[in-house]
């Protein structure tokens, strides 16, 4: 039924009437022009229907012409760029664009679920609170699946976001916010001044309602003027625009949030562009001039389609040249909404009657519709006919008489109220302002103004002067130096609003929030209920909770309070609004931090050369490390097996410079570290290493590492991959609080050094043959727990250890990372005749468990050094942080658990890490619970599956039997307690 | 000579070539600044004065207090904190500069190469500030961040030190967040066109 653009406007609008767009709603192809919204062009082509209600399935039009928009949502696209929920009212149209409507099956027209309204006593508000609770068991297995098949609206698309989203910072003097007369002043009068400025605006076109409204501005249309004001800010370099911009949300600091849609308007964004670009403002200064939203008028079936907002009817007819009826009337509260006559007559749509609800009649409002040649009625509107699209409404007048006129659309206004969203976002509560009947934004957010009609004000001439003072005197606060005013600040006392709050007798549904389809009723029935402040009345009923959040109906809500309670409307109050102040993607919020690049990846010097050797990777915190480089063929445990037997048998190489590294020097060094270990540091030899276990302050080890001295005032300490960062923080903290008379300084150099672990019989070997001529590494040149400074390869300097954490004879050697690539390589060669083969963590983590090295999962924070079996560790001759918690007598039980090692009585059955340990034939219950498995590993050399557990007065009882009961995957396995220290412990291999 | 040969920390990740927006200018332009040397020094307790003598004498140059670089003879030393500077030479490269200044400030300065633990880009073009602004959320404009200005924070959650020379800005990672680093900035650049030059 609709046709070619049958209600476009000859002439009239900011559209281009050169240029012709194809769309499809609904299936069914439509043209359009740029400049378009979805919206105006569904209305040019006769099109009123755009959607259904959320609860009752109601047919429902456009109700606006901005991003307040209630009812217009739809399905925008399709695939993997579907989204739903977008309003008609702010879509460009563009060529190609596919759009559906949303919340009705089988079709718009013939909605099957709009058989809900005839249960609609019992759906009034808060029936979710009074339904569905009984039976109990009813709940999990059949009401939460059908209201959650009910709920929500629209499906998005479960395909991966093909486009990319970005980022950005800025910095600004003043930031506006909103481009309308007020917006647009205030970023010519400041930018003037040569502040920095940024001007965001949501819409494709700044002005704002000077698009919208008839009229002139110093001298030209509103439009032009717009147009000029836009070129001579275009102008000037210090003046950033962002169109399609939202602010959506104010943070400390004087940042703010805005969404920029670089490429919401084009079927696909031109490659290396964004779909959507986050803004991240930090602006000295900002002017609020977001406008109005204007209210709908409460009466009887107000939500019929063609049912439309006065300001928006105006839009529509003189941005967008479209007649979104044939036949009209007006019904408002207000005088200047009865202008909405004067622009539908001189667009030819005929005006069959202004109808005033208001007590007293108003002799502007009359003159008006006089000049107009409309009939003026002082009364109401009591019917609208035509569910699928209003046909005719009845007027109730003030002396009883009813009069019926066809029409297509009700253009109603029931005033204005400010958008002062931002204003609240820092907890700012808005204040009523009795002349103007509407909320005024009350404590601000530091730094900034409101201007134009968002504070208040109605006319062009008193917004363009009112943004322009504001943005002055934002550039003024800045340091600069102010302009001339050119517009005269605002008049002297606004007229007296007298709005009507709720319109009486009509039939029907008065709704007040539309798209949660709460009406006046359920206001009604929530003040009966007990609820008397808007938060609860809106949690209650939802009124103000969907994606509009209220835009359009909070302050009738509010009204309608007050008259259910006997309170003045201006004592109600209102509710808060926080960001988003409308939908913003995810992926924006994302932004490049998607997949893999969710977080930075930290790659180690040997990375590219263990790809090279086909390894398995594991993450570990933000790095990469290999598990362990699988040979064709080989299952996971038999790659490790070899590593392991490899390794224990002739020489493996493992990149451990991951772990944390630490260069500490100074005259205190020593004493630093004696005061952040447990055992003493400051005596210990030049050239020598020692391991070492740090606590918390409340006594419970915290890290541990190996620390080594290569001077008097330069020690060189590890710690654990995943602790690096926060133990240097620790030791910054150490020095900067607690002893910042010392005299040392320490700085992270784990980014510094690539460092290889070389371990076997055949370790000293491999070592040997990378060093350079004349250098002694014989066992008593350079003993167990030594290490030196040494020139490998032709000169280069490396660092070597001799530690070892898989128990075998080892050395860990280390050089710049920027020759790390260069030296696994030429250790691997090195290696070659001694049976050299690579192990990753996996092999790495089987030989410390074979030799009951404590590791990240002993170290799980709920271990003391005695736990640990590291209690002689602890000094007595000195103090050091966590010694004094570290006494405390819970800490010292011999009941607590402790370190033990566990073997299965069965050696192929595993004894799973995470599993708990009852006595052998209790019941496996709580109170049975006398510890858990923290570490397993098949041994090679044993032939058994081996663990590391903490056990209630675990060393005291080797010997006995436990039972391992692993709750999470099942079973049950008895094992015997034993030392931890499975593989050589006497440790004979160290020495060699 | 030595058999062990460098590698860059953008070898697997950068090459040369124009990226991004192919027609038009490149409105950024990337080069990495390889073998710089570069040396994290912290005062001693009470040697503070001495220090900063030394380092006037040695390198002609006062040690700024503040984010700030000073450039002196074949050195620059950008302030990091309190006491703490970041040394940076483009003759000096990698040990050579920490060798130099143990020679120069022993005993006076904690001295720690840091070389090889960082990676570093020269970043230039009309749109660098444009490019950078995507993940730097400190303020580039020339009005507030002049000619040999410094400043630390993250670029897309990775810890960088920025500094401005002239009309460039050079980028400081972590060696290790290199390849991350990278796939960050050609996503930023790309609109912009992006050449990237290499110096070795």
């Amino acid at each position: 039924m609709a046709g070619p653009q049958i209600n476009r406007l000859d002439g009239a609008g900011l559209i281009d009437r050169e240029k012709t767009v194809s769309f499809r709603f609904d299936g069914a192809d439509l043209t359009g022009h740029p400049g378009d919204t979805l919206a105006s062009a569904l209305l040019a082509n006769g099109i009123r229907l755009v959607g259904r209600s959320f609860k009752y399935h109601r047919p429902r039009g456009i109700l606006t012409a901005g991003s307040e928009e209630p009812n217009a949502l739809v399905e925008l696209r399709t695939d993997a760029r579907r989204e739903p929920n977008t309003r008609a009212t702010t879509v460009e149209l563009y060529d190609g664009l596919d759009a559906a409507s949303q919340n009705r099956w089988p079709s718009l027209k013939y909605d099957l679920l709009s058989l809900n309204q005839l249960a609609s006593p019992i759906f009034g508000a808060g029936f979710y609170y009074k339904t569905f609770m009984w039976p109990a068991a009813f709940w999990e297995k059949l009401y939460e699946p059908m209201i959650r098949r009910a709920a929500g609206l629209g499906h998005p698309s479960k395909l991966p976001d093909p486009d990319h989203y970005e980022k950005t910072n800025a910095f600004c003097d003043v930031l506006v916010i909103g481009a309308g007369a007020a917006g647009l002043s205030a970023a010519l009068s400041s930018a003037k001044t040569g502040a920095r400025v940024i001007l965001c605006d949501e819409d494709f076109r700044l002005g704002g309602r000077l698009l919208a409204e008839q009229g002139d501005v110093d001298g030209e249309s509103a439009s032009d003027w717009a147009r000029a004001a836009e070129a001579e800010l275009e102008s000037l370099a210090d003046c950033r625009i962002l169109r399609r911009t939202t602010v959506f949300g104010v943070y400390d600091g004087g940042t703010y949030a805005a969404i920029e849609r670089v490429n919401d308007h084009v079927p696909v964004p031109p490659a290396h562009e964004p779909r959507q670009r986050l803004w991240r403002i930090v602006a000295k200064q900002s002017v609020l001039c977001a406008g109005a939203f204007e209210r709908p008028l409460l009466f009887g079936d107000n939500d019929r389609p063609g049912v439309m907002l006065a300001g928006a009817v105006r839009a529509y007819v003189n941005r967008f040249g479209v007649a979104p009826g044939r036949s009209a009337v007006v019904f408002a509260d207000n005088d200047d909404s009865f202008a909405t006559a004067a622009d539908l007559n001189e667009a030819g749509i005929e005006v069959k009657a202004v109808v005033d609800p208001r007590r007293t009649p108003s002799s502007t409002a009359k003159d008006i519709a006089e000049a107009a040649g409309v009939p003026y009625i002082s009364g109401n509107i009591t019917r609208v006919r035509g569910a699928h699209g209003i046909t005719a409404v009845e007027a109730r007048a003030a002396d009883g008489t009813t009069k019926g006129f066809d029409c297509d659309v009700l253009a109603m206004s029931g005033g204005w109220s400010p958008a002062l969203n931002l204003t609240t976002h820092l907890g700012g509560k808005p204040v009523w302002d009795h002349t103007r009947s509407c909320l005024l934004a009350g404590d601000m957010p530091p730094g900034m103004q409101v201007a134009g009609a968002a504070a208040g004000l109605a006319s062009v001439q008193d917004c363009l002067a009112s943004g322009e003072a504001a943005g002055a005197d934002a550039a003024k606060s800045c340091g600069f130096e102010p302009p001339k005013l050119r517009h005269r600040a605002p008049s002297g006392e606004p007229v007296p609003a007298t709005p009507v709050w709720q319109v009486e007798g009509g039939r029907g549904k008065a709704f007040v929030d539309f798209q949660n389809d709460v009406a006046v009723s359920d206001v009604k029935l929530a003040a009966r209920e007990g609820f008397h402040v808007p938060e609860h009345v809106k949690r209650y009923t939802t009124l103000g909770m969907a994606t509009d959040q209220g835009k359009t109906s909070n302050l009738n809500g509010a009204a309608v309070l007050a008259g259910s309670t006997g309170q003045y409307v201006g004592a109600v109050g209102s509710t808060t609004f926080r960001p988003p102040f409308s939908p913003v993607a995810i992926g924006a919020l994302a932004g490049h931090h998607r997949g893999k690049a969710f977080r930075a990846t930290r790659l180690a010097a040997s990375h590219r050369w263990a790809e090279e050797r086909g390894a398995v990777f594991v993450e570990v915190g933000a790095w990469m490390r290999a598990l362990m480089f699988p040979k064709p063929g080989e299952s996971p445990q038999e790659t490790i097996n070899r590593e392991v037997a490899n390794t224990r048998k002739n020489v493996g190489v493992c990149d451990v410079s991951t772990l944390g590294k630490i260069d500490v020097q100074g005259a205190d060094a020593g004493t630093f570290l004696d005061r952040v270990y447990i055992n003493g540091f400051s005596k210990l030899a030049v050239g020598k290493a020692r391991y070492g276990l740090m606590l918390r302050e409340d006594g419970f080890a915290m890290d541990d590492g190996t620390t080594a001295r290569f001077a008097d005032d330069h020690f060189y300490m590890t710690t654990t991959t995943a602790n690096a960062v926060k133990v240097s923080q620790h030791l910054e903290f150490c020095q900067q609080v607690l002893w910042p008379e010392l005299d040392v300084q320490t700085v992270s150099v784990t980014e510094q050094w690539a460092q290889y672990a070389v371990a076997g019989p055949n370790s000293r070997k491999v070592i040997e043959a990378l060093l350079d001529p004349g250098q002694d590494l014989f066992n008593d040149a350079f003993p167990y727990m030594a290490c030196g400074t040494f020139t490998i390869c032709g000169g280069v300097s490396a660092r070597v250890f001799r530690l070892s954490f898989s128990g075998e004879l080892a050395y860990e050697i280390a050089v710049p990372a920027r020759l790390g690539d260069a030296l696994i390589r030429a250790i691997m060669e090195a290696g070659e005749a001694h049976g050299i083969a690579p192990y990753g963590t996996d092999a790495l983590g089987v030989m410390r468990i074979e030799k009951g090295h404590a590791a990240g999962p002993e170290l799980n924070g709920q271990t003391t050094a005695h736990d640990l079996g590291l209690g002689r560790m602890m000094s007595k001759k000195k103090d050091f942080i966590g010694r004094h918690m570290g006494e405390r007598d819970a800490l010292n039980e011999a009941v607590r658990a402790a370190l033990v090692g566990l073997k299965p009585l069965d050696p192929a059955e595993p004894v799973r890490a995470g599993a708990h340990l009852v006595p052998k034939g209790a019941d496996v219950v709580p109170e049975n619970d006398q510890g858990y498995v923290t570490s397993m590993a098949y041994s090679p050399e044993l032939e058994t599956f081996v663990a590391l557990a903490m056990l209630e007065d675990g060393p005291a009882r080797c010997g006995e039997v436990v039972m391992v009961c692993d709750l999470l995957r099942g079973g049950e396995t008895l094992a015997e307690v034993c030392s931890p220290h499975f593989v050589d412990p006497e440790g004979a291999r160290l020495r060699v | 000579m030595s058999k062990l040969e460098t590698r860059s920390a953008f070898h697997d990740v950068a090459a040369p070539g124009r990226y991004g927006r192919p027609d038009g200018d490149a409105g950024v332009i990337v080069s990495e600044c390889e073998g710089l040397g570069l040396v994290t020094l912290e005062g001693r307790k009470g040697a503070q004065a001495r220090l900063l003598k030394a380092i006037q004498n040695a390198y002609g140059v006062e040690a700024p207090d503040g984010p700030t670089v000073a450039s002196g003879r074949d050195v620059r030393f950008i302030g990091m904190g309190p006491g703490q500077w970041l040394a940076v030479s483009e003759t000096m490269q990698n040990e050579a500069l920490t060798d130099d200044l143990v020679g120069k400030l022993e005993g006076l300065a904690s001295i720690v190469d840091q070389s090889s633990g960082r990676a570093t880009l020269r970043i230039e073009g009309p749109n660098a500030r444009d490019c950078l602004a995507k993940g730097f959320a400190i303020d580039l404009d020339p009005r507030v961040f002049p000619d040999g200005s410094a400043a630390t924070g993250a670029i897309s959650l990775m810890g960088a030190l920025v500094w401005r020379d002239g009309e460039a800005y050079d980028v400081v990672v972590f060696r290790s967040v290199a390849a991350s680093f990278w796939h960050w900035l050609e996503a930023s650049a790309a609109e912009y066109g992006c050449e990237i030059v290499t110096t070795s």
